[in-house]
Parts: structure tokens; C-alpha cells; sequence
């Protein structure tokens, strides 16, 4: 279908060819140049300028207008000079590129502004000082004859007809100006400003529910009458250049500073903390040496301040002692730094020795150093070794930014922080959420990994498939005499930093996922969904790093990681120069074919729908269902245990003595568990026959009046589709595909992957009537996956102390399991000699009982308590997995059951 | 495995003592020199080390009182037990010298002379380790805690020795079976758990037949100024011991004890039968239970025993690798959960109001049961108020019977009055 689609088009992309410039309602550059401030830009692309002389690194973010009132602030980062350059760079290696130009990848057709009638995704973020007296002006504003009638999806009517990019005024009712398209005569108008409320057009009052309903009704009149407010106190020029309003935000600008920090008061700031990190080549230390010559690097800049390499002579020779006493070479020391507790985690490079360390109220003993091993894996794939990263000039001032920006977030304690508010940060120690703040899954060598239906898997493993086979001469009519730039290695789709589908190696999976959470692009698609997003860079994969491949021969080449986001989506691709390829160039910027082949891969995913889809499944907790924690007075229970008339503690009432006939009951709730779950979620106004069925009937009737509910409720359920088909979105999803007849297929699919998703409801993991899970996690670190229930949405007082108190105890079952899996990769001949703990060396579940006050209702029950398990258990076959549940005590639960239920859920 | 410990003084930097444990070479001088110095260095920069991990071994250091460094190196245990150990091993220096000597330490030479006498509690404590070996021969061995045996007869000891603690003129006096307390009087409890455990080790160690007459300061309760510790065997296996004044001599002691005993020696014969099971055999466990471990985490006491069956005679060489594993669960896992902040700092920690750190439970959770499901067996620990019962399952037993079992096992264990739990 789609090929078909795809062919259809490259006639007249072919014939269009010259025609880039020109407006056209789908042209492909669409969302790029209505936003440029220059025609000739619309060939070089808009990141060109901003790649790195020196190293061909590039990392550009476009956001959208997002406006405050103090605009002062704002400026851009474009260099006078940088074009001249672009210009060179593209001469310097047009050959590919002007080939390929030709075809015009079909899917880039598809514009690739994010679907703004998605109901998550709002594109226009802009927000202006709202006066509700303001000038009021009348502008009588020609409508656009071409675009009359050609309307797509990807414009809104008010960009076709008048030129104007609309938005809201942050009531979010009335209608704001906030952009011309390039080619608009309003623009023009001297009296039409961004940030202008669009009162009324023909005296009609206008808002955003009935702006389209009103353009439609003048379609065929050639001009029309608005009357525009200013409300924002902001000073416009007379004719804003646009790119003015491409503000980036404090986090932003940020993310593009590339230099680091040379404020004496951060650095005062930053020895203030117990953090650091030295690297020493301890063959410097003899007295020939000069004063501090064996350090290579070390961080804070301050030598003299700098509390670990004063120190450092206290764990270059605890390193050198241990090992000879111990054969053994120290991991990690604990000390008292000024009164406060701080860990240093050594990594020894043959003669070198890196010490890390960070306060034991941001990282306990075991989580610092799963950090350490991070930021190491980290520091490898971006730098190749570790060596090279501290020792070679050019590196170091990017490794001084990495790590400022690293520690500072740790010290704040927060996902990212700038360095603004890193300077307004105060520690306290009274904060309860400063203090005792567990991490666990975040450390771990995982991905998180949102785990779609298997439809929209299939669309997005035949879109990176087909972008990864890189079979362009299919696409073009003359054959092509010239060698390829790239082959790419493997490509990765995440959607608000979370998986959606891989086509990497595991292990680069985790070091590219790893890379853009450390280049703050995780942070950035989970909190501001951007414009376009470009970053490239030549990174060390593990899989074609020597040391890790043994015997096996790879060709010589670069790698290069490239990154294209738009919207809260990002789509990574590690490629490969040399081997097949041209012989790779030094310093090698990125190419504008393979860029836009990217891009064009993400649109075609996005225009599939897919972010909607990834959206739901964002919004339903990743498809599980997690419990509000509740007192266990309140609920109804029917433990197992209780039921045989097992002595309870006085917290745990004593309500339900079940006769045997009880735990009976359970058992078959617990084999029709599936589907009963079902329907406890789909309706729950059948809650009351549902409850009959379980306590009052007899046997016999089971069978039936389960049968009754499942039929009616597969009814319902049906029912609920069809409404839902009558609803708003699908609506708009359907006339959209009407209206831009291109996308036709594409729409079908689309069509299809939304109403799947709708289809789909959260699935109760736990055994028992109630759902009592709290949350989950499962870690594969041999595929470097994470399944979890996200970003929780419950946010009450007990919840999170239950979490933090669940990531506690999932850190210590943890290490119990690594000593259990050390053991088993021991050689036979070995085990004798081992030192380990015998009794540590076959656990393979360890679970864990508590109780805590419940304190998100005030005052009426104090005294009431939750009990809950945390338990791991640990699978060896195929490859060791970690399962680490926390549910409410209840009825018992199997992990094994479990586990098989959250990895049958994918493929639902 | 191999464990070391050696304390320093802080102001010379000379070894006071060294033990080791285990086929392993001593450490040299320089060695030594070196671990403490590491820790030296450190003071200037406003930096207290306090331990370092390997791969299988750690090293603590510990200064009490600025003017002793004790560090311990061992395998396979755990940082948080080692500092356990770092501290009993202090308050055995302080039972022994006291705490003027152990601070001031006028004369290293004397110090040292005198340090010989507690090398065998020392050597002793060091059996506390976990070093999951099963050479060990102390098992049973809580760091901390103190061990006990429950005896039917335990009530009818307990009589005749609240009347000898009138004859002797002495609150503080206790029964040992095999070294671990059957009776005690009420203030023999009031004493520090360290204090009790480093007395008994004093009264078992070297030949357990004859009387002993060793002069001790109590570190908790009186530092300063000495007691004598006086244990006298009464029958085999079993001793009676007291902590008294100048008076009354150690003849005058055994006399009372002979006295008071004399008619009950059938009880402690029949008593003395209960070891090694420590619990009376009246008192039948569930067929798929290998092993207990009963703890008062509030009185800091515990019995532990590895033949609960009363069929299975045969000495079965696993049954002291149960005892090593029930410890090692109870290390790892019951002493971090079950109870409330029991973590190095708060009760370990020469830094009172230190913080404990982060990995310790906060307040608000509060643990009441964990296990564990390894390939050979099965560990759960349940607590009911302040008691804790560890029970060592067979690998087939199934969770939800587990925490059955553990409970009704524990119930019967502390309602028996017999016992005096």
C-alpha cells in the first residue's frame, strides 16, 4: 500500500523538482521555511550553520515560538559567518547529494510539522502578556486564491486562506496570531502582529472552536475583514524578522551552550559539595614528578579546592594496598567529608585510576556505582576510551560542560538543571524529598521501553527498515555511479524518552538511550516537545569497539550517531563510513540527504499516527493497571492465608474467616482472572452482578453467570467502539484523510492503528478481585530493556513513599541477585577458591513484607495502615531477567504467573 | 576465607593486637602501617574514612576515642557487620583495661600485656563473621546479640538461681548451657547486650571445667571502675556465673553454688540434654523446617537451633552450613528489614546523631516479614511485636505455607511459659 502511495508521487516530485521554492501547499520543506527568514535557505538546511568546524559535531534545536515578555533576553546563536561555510561544506561533497536531490522522498512529502489535531500534541506553544485593553485595529486581509481550495491536513485553514499560523491566548479560548507562512501577504500588513488576539473576521466573533467553521464560510470571498487586538506589552518591530520569536527556552539554550562554566562563584558552589571526579596516572607519582603532574584530569577546576584530589594520595595507596593484600582491587571507600557521609568509586585503567565520587544523600554505596559504570559507558561512547577523553585538549573542555552539567544534576536532585538554577539551589536537610530519594531503574544499564501493540510495532519496524536498507536507486530514475556516504548500523525510535521500538544492538541500544539522557534529549522530548531537533556526533559504539568483539573482524570505519527529533519523538541511527561506504573523511559533518531521510522516516511514523498511539499508551500507564494505595480496612479482603484462619496481626482485620467454599472461589477467580479483569476495567456497572457471581452464587451457576457477563460486556464493549467512532477525533481524522487525498493510505493505517489502540485497556496483572499492584519493574540488562508502568499518575503522599521505599529494597534484592548470577558465571574450578558467601549463591527470590501509615486522608483514620510486598525474583533462561513486583497484601501472588503476564501484554 | 583485625593507637601509630582468622598469612608491618596510615592522612582534609570494598573483601576503620584505630579486613562479610564487630571488639579492650587505659594508654607495653587475657573472646568474636564457609565452628554466633537456650526446666533453674544470688550477694548472675544463657536474673538482662555476650565468651573460652576469677569493667555500665566476673562449672556443660564486689572470695562463691545446686543437679542434667536442639523437644516443628533462629531484637537475645526434627539424630554435615545460612539471611536480610534502624550508624556509629544512611529504612515502613528462594532451600523470618522467628525451609516448601508455619512455630515457641523466652 504504501509503496503505492510512494510511487504515485514521485512523478510529480520529479516534475516538481524545481519547484521547491515555489509555494506549494505540500511542499516538503513547509514547516522549515515558513520559518525562515531567507528563500535561498530553503536548499541549505536550516541546521547547516550550526555544524562544528572543527569536528563536524552538530546539535540544533528548533523550538517553538514560545514568547514572554521580557524578549530582551532572547538571542540566537547563528554566527555572521557560518553561512559562507554551510555553502563550502555542500560543494565539498554535493556529488550524493545532488543525485539523490532528484527524488524527493515520498514520505517527506508528508509535511512534517506534528499532527496538530492530535489532542496531545500542541504545536504552538506561545504565550504572551495577555492586557484586556489594548489597541484595536481593522485589518481587511485578502484571501489567498491558490490555496483556496487546497486544503490539507497539514495546514490549518486560517495558514491556507489568510497566511496566518494561529494559536491560543493562554485562556485558551481566543484566537492569537502567532505566525505568518513565508509566503503570506499578511505578513506584510503593518497592522497585524504576532501576539495579536483575533477578535472577529466580518464582525463575527471569532474563537478557537469556531475559527475553522467561520474560514469555511468565507472560502469564496476574496477578502476579508479582521479585527485584530494587541494585547501583548511586548515591543514588535515594525517588520519582525521571524526567527526573533524561535526563542529557546532557559533549558534550551542550555542544551546548545557548549562551553563550559568558568563562573568562579559556580565553581566556589560546586566544591562546596562533596562531588568530584580525578583521573591520576599513578606513574607520575615519584618525586622526579612536578607538583600534581600525575593528575590528568580533574573536576571541579579548582586544584586547590578540590576535596578529591587533595585526597587522592589516601586512595592511590589504598588501591595499591588492597590489591596486594587482597588480590583484589578496591571498588568503592565510604568516608566522613566534612561530617557528611560520601562515596568514591575507583576504576583502574592499567596505570591510570579514576577516582568519582558523590554524597552519599544523592547515591547510596550501590547506586553509586551503577552511576559510575554510566557515566564510564557514557564517557566511552562519545570519546572511544577513557583515556582519550580526559587526555586530548579538544575533548576535555566538552568533558568539563558534560560534567558540570552531570553533577549539577545530581546535586539539585533533579532531572536536568541549568546553571541558573544550580546557582539558586539551596541545599536542606529538612526536605523530605531531598533526603532518602531512591533510584534504581534509572541507573540501571536499561531502556525504558513502552511496549505497543503489535500493529504499530509492524508500521514501525517496516518504517526503519526501510530507512535502514538505504535501496535508494529504486527510488530514482538514473542509476547511480557513486559509492554510498553511509551505512546505517541499526535505528531506534523513543517517543518522550521512553522506547518504542529498536533496531540497535542491545548494548548500543543502552548506550545511545544513555548518550541523549546525558545530552539532556531524553529530558528535553518528555517536557518540550520541539520543532526539529539534529544532533550529530562520532560515537564508539560497543558493538565495533575491538575489545568487546574478541575474534570477530568488523571493517575499519567511523561511526556517527545521528539524532532527528520532532515533536516528543526522537529516532537515533548509529551510521557507519568505511567498510561498503566511501572511505569516511576526518571531522565529518552530517549529510543533508541522510538528515532529511530521517527526518522524512519520522514524519512518515508520525503521520502513521504513531505518537497518538504512544500518547494513549503514555496516558494508560504503559497498558497496566496500578492501584491507589488504600487501607486495607476499606477493602475487602480475601486472603488466602487469612481464609485458613491464620493468626493476624491486629493491623490486619479479622473480617474474613471464608469458609474453604472462599478459597475456592479465589481459585477460580484466579484462572478466569484474565478476562474477569477484563471487564472490571471495560464496565464497571456491571460491578454489582460481577459481585454476586463471586460471593453469593453457588458452583453451578458459575459457569453461566459468567458467560451472562461476558457476553454482555463484549456487547458493551462493542458498543464502546462504535461511540467512540462518532467521537471528535476520530472525526478528524477521518476528514483529514478525505481532504489531503495524497495520504490516502497512509490514513487507512492510520486510521486503523488509532482505533486498535483504543481497543486496548489496561490489564490487571495480580491475582484476586481487586487490583493490588502498585508498581513493577522488569529488567533485562542483557537486552537492555525496561518495562515498567511509567511515569506514574498517582500522586499521593503514600504512593510515593511506598515507590521510594519499593526502589529501596528492588537496589538490595539487586545486588543479592548479582552475587547469585556472579556464582553461576563462575568456572567450575573456581568455585572452591571462591570467596564468596556460600549461602548467597542460589537465591532466586527474595520478597519482603510492610507496613505503612496511610496518610493521604487527613484526620479521619490515622491509625490506618497498608501493607504491602516488595518481592524480585530472578530468571536464568534464556538470558537472566529481573522481575521486581510491589503489590498490596492481599491474595498471593506467583511472579512467575506475573512475569508471564507482562511480557504477554506486548503481544496482545 | 580469611578475617583480620588489629588496633592501632592513634597518637604513636603502634599495634596494640592483631588476630587473624582463617589459612591466611599475616599481615605484615608494613601492610598494617600502611591501612592505618590511609586512614591518617585523611584527618588533616577533614576526611574520616571508614571502609573500602572489594570484590570479596572489606576493610573498616574505626577511632574510638581518638586514641585507638581498630580495622577489620574480612571476606565475604558485610561492611555493616564488620562495624558491628569493630565496636564489640572495643568494648572487649574496655571490659579487659577499662576505659582510662584504653584512652590514655600510659604504657603501650603494659597495655598490650594485659590486652592477652581477652585474645581468646577476640579470636571468638571474630567467628561471628559470616564468611559463608563452613569450616566455622561457632556458627551460631550473633555479632551483637546475645545466645540463649530454652530448656523445659528453665523455670525451676531459674529459682534456685535467684536464691544463690542471695547467698552470693550479687544482682548480676546467670546459667550457661554450653555457653548460652538458660536462666538469668533480672539484672544480668539490665546489662548491655555487648556486655553480656563479652562475658559469656569470657566464662566459655579456654577450659570451661574449672573457676574462673577475672577482675572486668563493664563498658556501658561502668567503664571506670572494675567488677569480678567470677563462673564456676557445676556439672559438666554447666556453669554459673555472677559479677560481684571485692567480696566474697571465689572459695566462699563455690561453696554457695554447690550449696544452692546441689539438690537440682537432675534438672541441669536433663537440661544440659536439650543442646544442641536449644529448644525442648516437647515442643514438635513442622516436618519441612531445617532450621530456627528465634530473636528479641529489644533484649538483643536469640536461640538458634539446626536439629528441630526430633527424629533426625545423625549429625548430617550440612546441618552447621543451616546455622550459616540462617545467619547469613539474618545479616543480609532480616537485620536491614525487620528492624527498625538498625543500620551501622545509629547504633553503631560513634557519630550519635549521624544520620543513617541512605539505604536504611526510613520510619515510615515498617518490615514484618521477608524470605528468601534459593535452588536449595527456603528462609523466612516473621515479626510479631519484638520477637523475630527465622525459620530454614526445605526447598519445597511453598511460600504461603511458609508464613503459615512461621507464625504458628512462632506462637507456640513464646507462649511456652516453661522456656522463660
Amino acid at each position: 500500500m504504501e509503496s503505492q502511495s510512494l510511487l504515485s508521487h514521485r512523478e510529480s516530485s520529479v516534475e516538481d523538482e524545481n519547484l521547491e521554492e515555489e509555494e506549494d501547499d505540500w511542499s516538503d520543506r513547509s514547516s522549515y521555511s515558513t520559518y525562515s527568514d531567507s528563500d535561498s535557505s530553503s536548499i541549505i538546511p536550516d541546521w547547516e550553520p550550526y555544524v562544528d568546524d572543527f569536528t563536524g559535531e552538530l546539535l540544533y534545536i528548533d523550538c517553538h515560538p514560545f514568547v514572554t515578555h521580557n524578549r530582551y533576553q532572547t538571542k540566537t546563536v547563528e554566527e555572521p559567518e557560518a553561512f559562507t561555510k554551510s555553502q563550502l561544506r555542500r560543494s565539498t561533497r554535493g556529488k550524493f547529494l545532488r543525485l539523490l536531490r532528484r527524488r524527493e522522498s515520498k514520505r517527506f512529502k508528508k509535511n512534517q510539522k506534528p499532527l496538530e489535531e492530535g489532542f496531545e500534541i500542541n504545536t504552538q506553544k506561545v504565550k504572551f502578556q495577555d492586557f484586556q485593553e489594548g489597541e484595536q485595529k481593522e485589518v481587511t486581509l485578502e484571501i489567498d486564491q491558490e490555496n483556496r481550495y487546497n486544503l490539507s491536513s497539514d495546514k490549518s485553514l486560517a495558514e491556507s486562506l489568510l497566511g496566518l499560523i494561529v494559536s491560543t491566548l493562554s485562556d485558551g479560548n481566543r484566537v492569537m496570531i502567532a505566525g505568518f507562512s513565508y509566503d503570506s501577504k499578511a505578513k506584510n500588513d503593518r497592522n497585524i502582529k504576532i501576539g495579536d488576539w483575533l477578535k472577529t473576521i466580518n464582525n463575527i466573533d471569532v474563537n478557537v472552536h469556531n475559527l475553522d467553521d467561520i474560514l469555511q464560510k468565507f472560502i469564496n470571498h476574496n477578502e476579508v475583514l479582521l479585527t485584530l487586538q494587541r494585547v501583548g506589552a511586548t515591543e514588535v518591530t515594525k517588520d519582525p524578522p521571524i526567527n526573533e520569536l524561535n526563542l529557546e527556552s532557559a533549558f534550551v539554550r542550555d542544551l546548545l551552550n557548549s562551553k563550559a562554566e568558568e563562573n568562579l562563584l559556580v565553581l566556589q558552589k560546586l566544591c562546596d559539595f562533596p562531588v568530584g571526579l580525578v583521573f591520576i596516572n599513578t606513574e607520575k607519582l615519584d618525586e622526579n614528578n612536578k607538583a600534581n603532574e600525575d593528575v590528568i584530569y580533574h573536576f571541579p577546576k579548582a586544584l586547590k579546592k578540590n576535596a578529591l584530589c587533595n585526597s587522592r594520595g589516601i586512595f592511590i595507596t589504598l588501591s595499591h594496598l588492597l590489591e596486594d593484600i587482597t588480590k583484589t582491587s578496591p571498588k568503592i571507600s565510604s568516608m566522613l567529608y566534612k561530617e557528611k557521609l560520601a562515596h568514591v568509586v575507583y576504576t583502574k585503567f592499567n596505570s591510570k585510576l579514576m577516582l568519582f565520587m558523590l554524597p552519599d544523600e544523592r547515591a547510596s554505596v550501590k547506586e553509586v556505582m551503577l552511576m559510575n559504570s554510566e557515566l564510564l559507558r557514557f564517557l566511552e561512547f562519545s570519546f572511544e576510551n577513557i583515556d582519550q577523553c580526559f587526555c586530548w585538549s579538544r575533548y576535555v573542555e566538552q568533558v568539563d560542560r558534560l560534567l558540570f552539567r552531570y553533577f549539577a544534576r545530581i546535586i539539585c536532585n533533579s532531572d536536568w538543571a541549568t546553571t541558573d538554577q544550580f546557582m539558586e539551589y539551596q541545599f536542606d536537610h529538612k526536605d523530605i524529598n531531598n533526603t532518602n530519594n531512591c533510584i534504581f531503574e534509572q541507573i540501571m544499564p536499561v531502556v525504558p521501553t513502552l511496549k505497543l501493540h503489535d500493529d504499530a510495532v509492524r508500521q514501525i519496524d517496516e518504517a526503519l527498515s526501510e530507512l535502514e536498507a538505504s535501496d535508494y536507486r529504486e527510488w530514482n530514475e538514473d542509476p547511480l555511479d557513486c559509492q554510498r556516504l553511509f551505512t546505517i548500523l541499526g535505528s531506534a525510535l523513543f517517543h518522550a524518552g521512553y522506547l518504542l521500538h529498536s533496531h540497535l544492538m542491545h548494548d548500543d541500544l543502552v548506550d545511545v538511550y544513555n548518550f541523549c539522557k546525558y545530552q539532556g534529549i531524553v529530558h528535553l522530548s518528555k517536557t518540550e516537545p520541539v520543532k526539529s531537533l539534529v544532533l550529530w556526533k562520532e560515537v564508539y559504539p560497543r558493538s565495533c569497539r575491538p575489545e568487546f568483539l574478541g575474534t570477530v573482524k568488523i571493517p575499519e570505519g567511523r561511526r556517527y550517531l545521528l539524532v532527528v527529533g520532532t515533536g516528543k519523538d526522537f529516532l537515533a541511527v548509529i551510521m557507519e563510513a568505511g567498510g561498503a561506504t566511501e572511505p569516511p573523511e576526518e571531522n565529518m559533518g552530517p549529510d543533508a540527504f541522510y538528515v532529511e531521510e530521517v527526518q522524512a522516516t519520522l514524519a512518515h511514523i508520525q503521520e502513521l499516527g504513531l505518537s497518538i498511539v504512544a500518547e494513549r499508551f503514555l496516558m494508560s500507564n504503559g497498558g497496566f493497571q496500578i492501584a491507589n494505595p488504600m487501607p486495607s480496612m476499606n477493602q475487602k479482603r480475601s486472603d488466602f492465608i487469612g481464609s485458613l484462619g491464620f493468626p493476624t496481626k491486629s493491623s490486619v482485620p479479622q473480617a474474613h474467616k471464608e469458609s474453604s467454599s472462599g478459597i475456592k472461589k479465589n481459585e477460580v477467580i484466579s484462572i478466569l482472572k484474565r478476562r474477569s479483569s477484563e471487564q472490571n476495567v471495560l464496565n464497571t456497572s456491571h460491578e454489582d452482578s460481577y459481585d454476586a457471581y463471586s460471593e453469593g452464587s453457588e458452583s453451578q451457576s458459575y459457569s453461566e453467570a459468567f458467560s451472562e457477563i461476558s457476553d454482555e460486556s463484549s456487547r458493551n464493549r462493542k458498543l464502546k467502539c462504535d461511540s467512540n467512532d462518532e467521537d471528535s477525533d476520530f472525526d478528524d481524522y477521518g476528514e483529514g484523510s478525505q481532504l489531503s487525498s495524497s495520504s490516502c493510505d497512509l490514513s487507512e493505517i492510520r486510521q486503523s492503528l488509532l482505533a486498535d489502540s483504543d481497543e486496548y485497556t489496561p490489564i490487571q496483572l495480580t491475582s484476586g478481585r481487586y487490583n493490588v499492584l502498585f508498581n513493577f519493574l522488569q529488567l533485562d540488562t542483557t537486552e537492555g530493556l525496561l518495562v515498567t508502568p511509567l511515569d506514574c499518575n498517582l500522586h499521593s503522599n503514600t504512593y510515593q513513599l511506598i515507590l521510594n521505599n519499593f526502589r529501596r529494597c528492588c537496589q538490595n534484592i539487586h545486588s543479592i541477585f548479582q552475587s547469585t548470577l556472579r556464582f553461576k558465571s563462575l568456572p567450575a574450578q573456581d568455585v572452591a577458591k571462591s570467596l564468596m558467601n556460600k549461602s548467597l549463591i542460589a537465591i532466586k527470590e527474595y520478597g519482603m513484607l510492610f507496613e505503612c501509615p496511610f496518610n493521604d486522608e487527613k484526620e479521619s483514620n490515622k491509625k490506618a495502615k497498608i501493607s504491602y510486598w516488595v518481592i524480585g525474583r530472578l530468571f536464568y533462561t534464556p538470558h537472566p531477567k529481573e522481575l521486581y513486583i510491589c503489590y498490596q497484601d492481599t491474595v498471593p501472588q506467583n511472579l512467575v504467573e506475573l512475569a508471564f503476564k507482562i511480557n504477554l501484554n506486548s503481544i496482545l | 576465607m580469611s578475617a583480620y583485625i588489629m588496633g592501632i593507637t592513634s597518637g604513636s601509630g603502634l599495634p596494640v593486637f592483631s588476630r587473624k582468622k582463617g589459612n591466611c598469612d599475616s599481615l605484615s608491618f608494613s601492610a598494617l602501617g600502611s591501612l592505618n596510615g590511609v586512614h591518617m592522612f585523611g584527618k588533616p582534609l577533614n576526611i574520616e574514612l571508614l571502609n573500602t570494598l572489594t570484590d570479596d573483601y572489606v576493610v573498616a576503620w574505626k577511632e574510638f576515642n581518638d586514641s585507638l584505630v581498630i580495622i577489620g579486613l574480612a571476606s565475604g562479610c558485610s561492611t555493616d557487620v564488620l562495624n558491628r564487630l569493630l565496636k564489640l571488639i572495643y568494648d572487649a579492650i574496655v571490659l579487659i583495661v577499662g576505659i582510662e587505659e584504653a584512652k590514655t594508654q600510659r604504657n603501650i607495653e603494659r597495655l598490650k600485656r594485659e590486652l592477652r587475657v581477652c585474645y581468646p573472646v577476640l579470636d571468638r568474636l571474630l567467628d561471628s563473621l559470616d564468611c559463608g564457609d563452613s569450616s566455622n565452628k561457632h556458627s551460631s554466633d550473633i555479632v551483637g546479640y546475645v545466645e540463649t537456650i530454652l530448656c523445659s526446666e528453665n523455670h525451676l533453674i531459674q529459682i534456685v538461681l535467684d536464691s544463690f544470688s542471695e547467698c552470693v550477694d550479687s544482682m548480676f548472675s546467670c546459667i550457661l548451657i554450653n555457653g548460652k544463657i538458660a536462666a538469668a536474673t533480672e539484672s544480668w538482662w539490665s546489662l548491655h547486650p555487648h556486655e553480656i555476650r563479652l562475658l559469656l565468651f569470657l566464662a566459655v573460652t579456654e577450659n570451661k571445667d574449672i573457676s574462673k576469677d577475672i577482675p572486668v569493667f563493664l563498658p556501658y555500665k561502668s567503664p571506670t571502675v572494675a567488677f569480678r566476673f567470677v563462673a564456676c562449672s557445676l556439672i559438666s556443660d554447666v556453669q554459673v556465673c555472677c559479677l560481684c564486689g571485692t567480696t566474697p572470695a571465689l572459695i566462699d562463691i563455690e561453696q554457695s553454688a554447690t550449696q544452692c545446686f546441689k539438690n537440682s543437679s537432675d534438672i541441669l542434667k536433663a537440661a544440659s540434654q536439650c543442646s544442641p536442639r536449644n529448644f525442648p523437644y516437647t515442643i514438635a516443628v513442622d516436618n519441612g523446617i531445617l532450621g530456627l533462629l528465634l530473636v528479641n531484637i529489644k533484649l538483643k537475645k536469640y536461640m538458634m537451633s539446626k536439629n528441630p526434627q526430633q527424629t533426625s539424630f545423625r549429625k548430617t554435615s550440612s546441618s552447621s552450613h543451616r546455622l550459616d545460612i540462617l545467619r547469613t539471611f539474618f545479616y543480609q536480610s532480616v537485620i536491614n528489614i525487620l528492624i527498625p534502624n538498625a543500620q551501622t550508624w545509629q547504633e553503631n556509629n560513634i557519630y550519635e546523631d549521624q544520620k543513617t544512611d541512605k539505604l536504611a529504612l526510613d520510619e515510615f515502613n515498617e518490615g514484618l516479614e521477608t524470605y528468601w528462594c534459593s535452588e536449595y532451600h527456603k528462609c523466612h523470618a516473621v515479626k510479631v511485636n519484638d520477637n523475630i522467628l527465622c525459620v530454614l525451609y526445605n526447598a519445597g516448601t511453598p511460600i504461603h505455607a511458609m508464613r503459615l508455619i512461621s507464625k504458628n512455630t512462632l506462637r507456640v515457641l513464646i507462649s511456652d511459659k516453661q522456656v522463660c523466652w
